[in-house]
């Protein structure tokens, strides 16, 4: 289980909305990273679709945080960083030098599937109503992004079947 | 009467032969004499041979002298063993132990005659009045008191303080096998009478110290707060002095595991903000190398002592030499100018020790002091020196306009940047080894590069119009010349002023700014120049050659070279010189005269 | 010392770009230290950051604390310089595992049995990063690299057992499988009084064996506390360590219950008891004269 000490049986629906806020934002954060390291090292494709995930979660986690605070206004979050981790991120090695744009949309699909398995694995769990219908939701909104992706994946135009590791350059020794 | 006196004596460890020689140099100073002492030692950790050489003089003294006027010899084979480090001549009366059963015409010295050779029953007189042999310096005392005038008095005054913790029947038995010795010289007074003159100056305060302590005390007066080091003869008394002072001013010293952490720890400490020396011989230098070059880089101000021994490898670790030139010019890959200085003497290693600490804080930069064996552990006696005439230099800091978008490396009219250390607000940077940016940002730009290189190697032109870590003397228009550095320059003065007594037009050059070569200073020394010699204790004239890498030199200028452990005598530099003016003559000679 | 305002984790994070390779382990080590960072709220100006040469030496640079990235193999000596000359700053130390446990070897056992009280994490790759692939001191036997063609006839050395047989009052290991224990860990040993050692399973997507990237590392991970282990004990420590290689055990294997005294916190003691006895310094030389 990718979390910390979370109580879902006692969870709130505020510690809820800032725990879900709280892995977009962690998401987000990994995908700008992918993002610059492909700018870096001149994968500019992965990098645009990198940044095109960071764009869709900060775009949900900003509807989130709305709602967080339409319910509970400043109320000061109860609810750490510490307590996730990797819960919608990509591992951190999924990035790879010279990703395709195939490949970087798999390794979008694989975290956004790992997401949906989070929220499937905690809802038993849960007591408050609210707080199941907010990780229902949740879960549904993974299928949804897993959709975005294959979308996008769909509009490839069919893989060489090569691979990249026989055309580019070995890693410059220092 | 004499205004000065050469002592050298030798025997084995157990005879307290350095202690003697200690004793009679605080005496001299008691009395007002300058005094010069300098030890040798055989190579066995304990009970070899050991030798002193002890110079005695109304005058300051320039270097620890020539051939002996007072050898003694507590046995002939340890005394042998010195060669050349104590020359008898003509002029030496010899004195040694009679149970040697060596009869004083057939003393094993080959081609000299002495002066006066006595056999005296040294080991008889300390056993029969101290009651132990052992007390056999005591008696050499007692009888250079007798026929010398020094210390008849100071001498016991010493060593009654020295021992006054173990109880008065060793002082008294001490006193006896003085007074023994000292009654036994005036019952057999010399041929001709070598009593030292009184000095003037008696009762001044004197300070006596060697190198290395004088080296260490400088760098605390400077503001060194920080030692890191590795032990390594013959420079860890300098390490030991930090261990016993640094502390009381808020410093710290560490003996580090080798001598790569050790100026690790000192560059650290440097980047930390305080003012940081490593010291080291000739093999912790070797290893030193590359962080030598990461301060060049990284532009951080530290001093690095190197107290020259004979190299390469472990080479003659307690004898002197100057090999470590190229060695301090050039160790460490890349394009480096890293400064090197070098004292001449005990009293001025302080000068040249605050020296290197400002060059180093001013032009942020690493800087070798380079000291050799003999300045290092040599003690001399000096009058005290007045601490408030030496300017202290610290690095430039950022003011606060500089820490608005700080640039740690920015480009400046003389290419010194600011420097921040941690702690500071608004001075983050990073500092690499790597090259950089004005920012610090690493980089591996071609065109940086070279602007770096520009601000690293340019930023000394104007240490290299310092004529003040020169010294000139002699009539600036003479056509002969030396130039010497280091230990050797004192032997070089001394030298001089018996070729000038002479008649002989001659002047000598004295660096103590070793590198960069000063091209201008050398360029209007040379002016004059027709025959010369560069004067050195290197097998490969180091000097000489670094000199000719950047220098046209007067044809006439030759190099005078030998390996360490074969000290220069003043006389036969003074013969060298001579042989240069006959040569000058003759060329001038040979100009009258038509060419075929 | 201050830490009055708050700081983010962002805020440690400088704007140099990483020249490691994307995927790299090391990334993940950055992160973890921004949050350590943060969770200690040190400002980044008191914070002085020293690494050695490598890929992962590289990492004092894409943080805003002032850096030192050195020479190889001597980031702990230079650390402890820094610490000596101004201990009110946080020192970290960091390098690879060649850089620390090869040419930087000797050192190990003189920084922990000092005592200073300094940081040291490790970007354990098992592999020569940045001079593209050879064998490194902790890569296992035969392993097969461009330096050993036909697999290392050596033992790798266990930086876990080192540690605690040298002494060392802190020692821990993490992994990028678990950013938020790797944070947590950092943040712990840079709160323990004394040197500490953290000891970071960082995969070298370049050069690294499938065996040894996240997945595979996940496979054998193991977290110290769901093992039950007591961190105060030592020997029990040293029996887990044992199976560094095979096992990934992640958490704290040892914390001092009792930390020493740090040779840091010595030398000012030193310094206080022996200041009274100070000459002005303009009458050091005072100490040669002989009456
Ligand atoms: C004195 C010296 N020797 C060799 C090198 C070349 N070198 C640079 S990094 C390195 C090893 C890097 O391995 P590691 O320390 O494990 O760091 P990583 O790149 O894996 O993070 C070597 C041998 C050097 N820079 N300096
Ligand atoms: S070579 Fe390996 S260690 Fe170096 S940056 Fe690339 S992945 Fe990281
Ligand atoms: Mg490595």
């Amino acid at each position: 289980m990718p979390s910390k000490g979370i109580d879902f049986a006692n969870l709130s629906l505020m510690d809820a909305l800032d725990l879900a806020i709280l892995v977009e934002d962690e998401a987000l954060v990994r995908y700008e990273d992918f993002a610059a390291q492909m700018d870096q090292h001149r994968t500019p494709d992965a990098a645009k679709f990198f940044r095109y995930m960071a764009e869709n979660e900060a775009k949900h986690g900003e509807q989130l945080a709305v709602r967080r605070a339409e319910l509970f206004g400043s109320a000061p979050p109860t609810v750490s960083r510490a307590l996730i981790f990797d819960i919608e991120a990509p591992d951190f090695d999924a990035a790879r030098a010279f990703m395709s744009p195939r490949q970087a949309m798999q390794a979008a699909l694989a975290s956004e599937v790992k997401a949906h398995a989070f929220f499937v694995a905690a809802l038993p769990v849960l007591k408050n109503a609210e707080v199941k219908a907010l990780f229902e939701e949740l879960r549904d909104e993974e299928i949804l992004h897993q959709d975005l992706v294959k979308v996008e994946l769909a509009k490839l135009p069919p893989d060489s079947g090569l691979s990249d590791d026989d055309f580019v350059d070995e890693p410059a020794a220092q | 009467m004499r205004k000065d006196l050469v002592f050298g004596m030798a025997g084995s460890g157990g005879d307290g032969i350095v202690s003697a020689g200690d004793s009679l140099l605080q005496a001299a100073a008691a009395e007002g004499y300058h005094g010069v002492m300098t030890k040798s030692f055989g190579s066995q950790i304990r009970g070899g041979e050991s030798s002193c050489r002890v110079r005695i003089s109304t005058d300051p003294i320039l270097n620890p002298g020539g051939n002996l006027d007072v050898a003694v010899a507590l046995n002939w084979d340890d005394f042998l063993k010195f060669g050349a480090e104590l020359p008898v001549s003509g002029t030496t009366v010899v004195i040694y132990e009679a149970a040697t059963g060596v009869a004083e015409n057939e003393i094993p010295l080959v081609g000299v005659t002495p002066l006066q050779v006595i056999a005296v029953p040294i080991a008889a007189m300390a056993k029969e009045t101290a009651g132990t042999e052992r007390a056999k310096n005591t008696v050499v005392l007692g009888l250079i008191a007798g026929w010398f005038g020094i210390g008849a008095v100071a001498v016991m005054k010493g060593i009654r303080k020295k021992l006054a913790k173990k109880g008065e029947e060793l002082v008294e038995a001490n006193q006896r096998a003085f007074d023994a010795g000292r009654a036994f010289a005036m019952a057999h007074p010399l041929k001709a009478s070598m009593n030292i003159v009184a000095s003037e100056t008696k009762g001044d305060v004197k300070l006596i110290t060697d190198g290395n302590d004088m080296c260490a005390a400088a760098a605390i007066f400077a503001g060194c707060q920080f030692f890191g080091g590795y032990p390594i003869t013959p420079s860890t008394e300098i390490m030991q002095f930090f261990t016993d002072h640094v502390w009381k001013y808020g410093g710290a010293v560490l003996q580090a595991e080798d001598e790569i952490a050790g100026i690790g720890a000192a560059i650290g400490a440097s980047f930390a903000g305080k003012k940081a020396m490593t010291a080291t011989s000739g093999p912790g230098l070797s290893l030193k190398g590359e962080m030598m070059g990461l301060a060049s880089i990284a532009e951080l101000p530290l001093v690095i002592v190197d107290v020259q021994r004979g190299g390469p490898s472990t080479g003659l670790p307690t004898k002197t030499e100057q090999s470590d030139l190229f060695a301090a010019a050039f160790s460490a890959h890349g394009d480096v100018i890293r400064p090197v200085l070098a004292p001449t003497s005990v009293a001025d290693t302080f000068r040249i020790t605050i020296e290197a600490f400002n060059i180093a804080e001013y032009y942020q930069t690493p800087v070798i002091v380079l000291s050799d064996q003999e300045i290092a552990s040599r003690k001399e006696t000096m009058d005290p020196i007045d601490t408030t005439q030496f300017k202290i230099i610290n690095r430039l800091r950022p003011a606060g306009a500089d820490l608005v978008d700080y640039k740690r490396f920015k480009q400046t009219e003389n290419h010194i940047s600011p420097i921040s250390h941690p702690g500071m607000l608004g001075g983050t940077y990073l500092a690499s080894g790597i090259e950089h940016v004005e920012s610090g940002a690493p980089t591996n730009s071609g065109s940086v590069h070279t602007r770096m290189n520009e601000k690293r190697t340019r930023k000394f032109d104007s240490l290299k119009d310092r004529k003040d870590l020169f010294e000139v003397t002699g009539d600036p228009h003479a056509p002969i010349a030396m130039i010497a550095w280091g230990s050797v320059a004192g032997v070089c003065r001394e030298a001089l002023a018996m070729a000038q007594a002479e008649g002989l037009n001659v002047k000598l050059l004295v660096p103590y700014l070793l590198y960069p070569v000063a091209e201008g200073v050398y360029n209007d020394f040379f002016g004059s120049v027709q025959k010369g010699l560069v004067i050195e204790q290197t097998h490969l004239a180091q000097t000489f050659k670094l000199l000719r890498m950047h220098l046209d030199l007067p044809k006439g200028l030759r190099s005078l070279a030998r390996s360490g452990a074969n000290p220069f005598l003043p006389g036969e530099i003074v013969a060298a010189l001579h042989q240069l003016l006959s040569e000058l003559q003759r060329s001038h000679e040979g100009k009258l005269q038509p060419q075929e | 010392m201050s830490a009055t305002c708050e700081f983010q984790a962002k805020d440690y994070k400088s704007d140099l770009k990483p020249i490691w390779c994307p995927g790299c382990g090391d990334f993940s080590v950055v992160q973890g230290i921004y949050r350590a960072l943060a969770a200690i709220g040190r400002p980044p100006h008191e914070i002085a950051f020293v690494s050695g040469i490598g890929c992962s030496s590289r990492i004092p640079g894409y943080t805003t604390a002032y850096g030192f990235n050195t020479i190889h193999g001597r980031a702990l000596p230079i650390a402890q310089g820094i610490k000596l000359a101004n201990p009110d700053l946080l020192v970290l130390a960091a390098g690879g595992d060649g850089d620390g446990f090869s040419i930087g070897g000797g050192h190990i056992a003189h920084l922990v049995r000092r005592n200073i009280d300094i940081t040291y994490i490790v970007m354990d790759n098992q592999i020569y990063g940045l001079t593209k692939g050879q064998l490194s001191p902790t890569s296992q036997k035969g392993r097969v690299t461009c330096t050993s063609r036909f697999g290392s006839l050596e033992q790798p050395v266990n930086p876990l057992l080192y540690m605690l047989a040298y002494g060392a009052g802190f020692v821990a290991q993490a992994s990028p499988t678990d950013l938020v224990g790797m944070a947590a860990i950092i943040e712990e040993a840079i709160r323990f009084p004394g040197f500490s050692f953290v000891n970071i399973q960082s995969p070298c997507v370049t050069y690294g064996e499938e065996a040894q990237q996240i997945k595979g590392l996940k496979a054998i991970s193991e977290s110290l506390v769901a093992l039950g282990h007591n961190p105060a004990d030592r020997l029990a420590a040293m029996d887990l360590a044992q199976h560094y290689g095979e096992k990934m055990h992640l958490g704290v294997f040892y914390r001092n219950p009792e930390p020493a005294p740090t040779y840091d916190g010595l030398v000012r003691e030193r310094q206080a008891l022996l200041s009274k006895d100070a000459l002005p310094k303009e009458r050091i030389l005072d100490l040669f004269i002989k009456k």
